[in-house]
């Protein structure tokens, strides 16, 4: 009984993208819904972590020459280590640079920290591209080890193996911070965000929750990235980790909610599911807006931010009013 | 009424500038002997990027200070006004002066219409979600531009000129050189006119200093914001025009260039145009004049670093995060009240303190 599976591996390829896309707005819930820290460098933290993985895990790369010419630049790596390792690894660089650019910006008001989170963000772009020999520059990472190598190859099993792992990442994070915002810490985030004055004069140090808030947030966007990685098998610069992403994942936790986890989730599954279909459909789409497609969908995210923020500003599963008693 | 102009505030800047001024020309005398002429000409690159930077960051200063939000979407009106000014040159074929002026209209237009549509109903919910606002429009924007006039890469209708030599290895350019400084140049000049010699002017100052204030003497801010609108919308359309003519024009041109404007904006402090004046000629030298650093930096002997010179783009962000320790507030901005000391006196003061004293309790614990 032959089942085609060609079509659940498509489902399932959107599933784990959508995983993906809902721990990094989980991320950006933790930082700007919980504790008011707006990120604009989503996609950097990203980066950070998909390389920082892809670069533990993968085997050595060397440079490719032919003829003379440089044909691939190879990439630091060789190291291959295990998934679990490589992931940790890409949580503690994004969390660590999301401290060190949140250091000098987090005491200032709101729209420092996002104009110096977007530099950061396209200044990790640019080295990315650029420094070769780390990154293996505008082709990136290639042969990025599965998590389980079926032999003979299965697209289906490997699909059912990436999206279970995501599945289990996100519900572990999910139940993370679920607790975390229940626990005494998440309840000082609120109040920072709420009222900062008045957190910093019941003795709470607001600049160390800030700062801790907004690494824990980036190390989540790291573990994204290790995904992201172990999901798309390479890695390129240019296009996954462009400045819209930050902007979708924006749109995603302001749909959902912010301040809301279940809304985080919902919001990243009801918006990649949106770009998704809009590739999906592109094949049916009249001749004319065959090209434009791609640059439509961009327009209708723009549009959405812009009626969500002007007129729905609490997102269809706001967190819930909480009474005090 | 001489009594007024000459007084003690304009006489210290005065001071001040020929002091610069010698120190500059000192300066660049000193690395000229040092390194040859060529550093000469990175410095002119400097200054005509200092220029488009400038124009940029005196637009976006100015709506920062009176409606109090980081408009992201500035770049990418930068990239509309050098469109629709590529329009007017190429469809009507007129001359790209013409066309600018076009652009510049327009986008004041457009400007106003934004303020109606879109940010009046942001106002007063704080900073986040006019930025947020502001990224959708600039989707809007660039992704609109892709889909109507494609990726493709357009120039001017200019004629070809040749580059005029001053010394050998020293040239300038008549149109991306001499025309962009001298645009540069005259936005300063009107900016500073217009601020400093007009009702509409005093009015912006007054009302980015203290909008309760400013509208408790009556002035009639909600013009004011209209016309910082204008202002900005239409400034950040000739910027557009004068890196379209340094460059070329295509969709991204603004959004890659809208770091460069913030980080000039707050190197110079929020709010303040003299700021983005000062702030935007320490950035655009700063990244052109790193350009020889890095070309040394990429040889093989030393470090070897691949593609060196793309890196010139994180030169004004790493200045920009000094300025975000030290001096927050900027060159030229005023220190909110609280903090009006010598901050950095202030924190080596302290550090010198805790080191001589036996260490007392740390203030204010964590959890």
């Amino acid at each position: 009984m032959a089942i085609d599976t060609g079509f659940l591996v498509n489902i399932g390829f959107y599933v784990s993208i959508a995983i993906i896309f809902a721990i990094l707005a989980l991320g950006f819930n933790l930082q700007w819904g919980y504790t008011g820290l707006f990120n604009a460098g989503i996609a950097g933290f990203f980066l950070i972590g998909a390389y920082v993985a892809a670069i533990a895990i993968t085997a050595p790369a060397p440079r490719v020459i032919i003829g003379g010419v440089t044909v691939y630049p190879g990439h630091l790596g060789g190291f291959q280590l295990p998934l679990v390792v490589g992931a940790l690894l890409a949580m503690v660089a994004s969390g660590t640079a999301a401290a060190l650019v949140a250091l000098p910006t987090v005491r200032l008001r709101a729209d420092y920290l996002a104009i110096a989170t977007l530099a950061f963000a396209e200044i990790v772009r640019i080295f990315a591209i650029n420094l070769e020999s780390v990154t293996g520059g505008t082709i990136g990472i290639i042969g990025i080890p599965r998590p389980i190598a079926f032999d003979p190859p299965n697209p289906f099993l490997t699909m059912v193996t990436i999206v279970g792992l995501g599945a289990a990442i996100l519900l572990a994070v999910f139940l993370a911070l679920q607790f975390i915002s229940e626990s005494p810490w998440g309840r000082v985030l609120r109040a920072i965000r709420e009222d900062e004055e008045a957190t910093m004069a019941l003795g709470k140090n607001a600049f160390r929750f800030k700062l801790q808030a907004f690494a824990l947030g980036g190390a989540l966007m790291g573990l994204a990235g290790a995904l992201f990685a172990v999901t798309l098998l390479y890695l390129e610069p240019s296009v996954s980790f462009a400045p819209s992403v930050t902007f979708s994942v924006w749109v995603m936790v302001i749909v959902g909610g912010w301040g809301s986890h279940r809304g985080a989730i919902v919001g990243a599954f009801l918006i990649y599911g949106l770009e998704w279909l809009s590739v999906q459909l592109k094949d049916f789409a009249p001749a004319v807006l065959k090209d434009s497609i791609f640059y439509i969908r961009l327009m209708l995210i723009g549009v959405l931010l812009i009626l969500l923020v002007v007129y729905r500003p609490e997102g269809i599963l706001p967190e819930k009013k909480r009474i005090l008693r | 009424m001489l009594e007024r102009l000459y007084s003690t505030r304009l006489r210290r800047q005065l001071v001040l500038a020929f002091v610069v001024a010698v120190i500059a020309v000192a300066l660049f005398g000193i690395l000229s002997v040092l390194f040859g002429v060529t550093i000469l000409q990175y410095a002119l690159a400097g200054f005509v990027v200092s220029s488009i930077v400038i124009v940029a960051a005196i637009g976006l200063t100015l709506l920062y200070g009176i409606r109090g939000f980081a408009n992201f979407a500035y770049g990418d009106l930068m990239t509309l006004g050098a469109y629709i000014a590529l329009f007017v040159a190429l469809n009507l074929s007129v001359s790209v002066v013409w066309a600018a002026l076009v652009a510049f209209g327009t986008l004041a237009v457009i400007g106003v219409f934004l303020e109606v549509l879109i940010f009046s109903r942001l106002e007063g919910r704080g900073p986040v979600p006019p930025i947020v606002a502001s990224v959708g429009l600039a989707l809007i924007i660039q992704n609109g531009i892709r889909a109507v006039a494609t990726t493709q890469q357009w120039n001017y209708p200019v004629p070809a000129i040749q580059e005029i030599p001053i010394v050998a290895g020293l040239g300038i350019h008549p149109i991306r050189g001499i025309a962009t400084l001298a645009a540069g140049m005259s936005f300063m000049l009107s900016a500073h006119i217009l601020l400093k010699y007009t009702n509409l002017g005093k009015a912006m100052r007054a009302t980015a200093d203290n909008l309760e204030l400013a509208k408790a003497t009556g002035i009639d801010t909600k013009r004011v914001t209209y016309a910082a609108w204008a202002v900005s919308c239409s400034f950040a359309s000739t910027a557009g025009v004068l890196l379209g003519l340094g460059t070329v024009v295509n969709p991204t041109m603004g959004f890659q260039v809208l770091l460069l404007t913030f980080a000039a904006v707050i190197v110079g402090g929020i709010g303040s145009p003299y700021g983005a004046m000062m702030g935007g000629l320490v950035i655009g030298l700063s990244q052109e004049m790193s350009v020889p650093l890095l070309l040394w930096l990429g040889q093989p002997d030393v470090i070897g670093l691949e593609h060196a010179t793309a890196y010139k783009v994180a030169i004004p962000f790493m200045i920009m995060i000094a300025v975000l320790l030290v001096r927050p507030w900027g060159i030229a901005g005023r220190p909110p009240a609280f903090v009006r000391r010598v901050f950095i006196l202030e924190t080596a003061a302290r550090a010198l303190r805790s080191r001589s004293l036996p260490s007392r309790q740390e203030e204010g614990g964590g959890g």
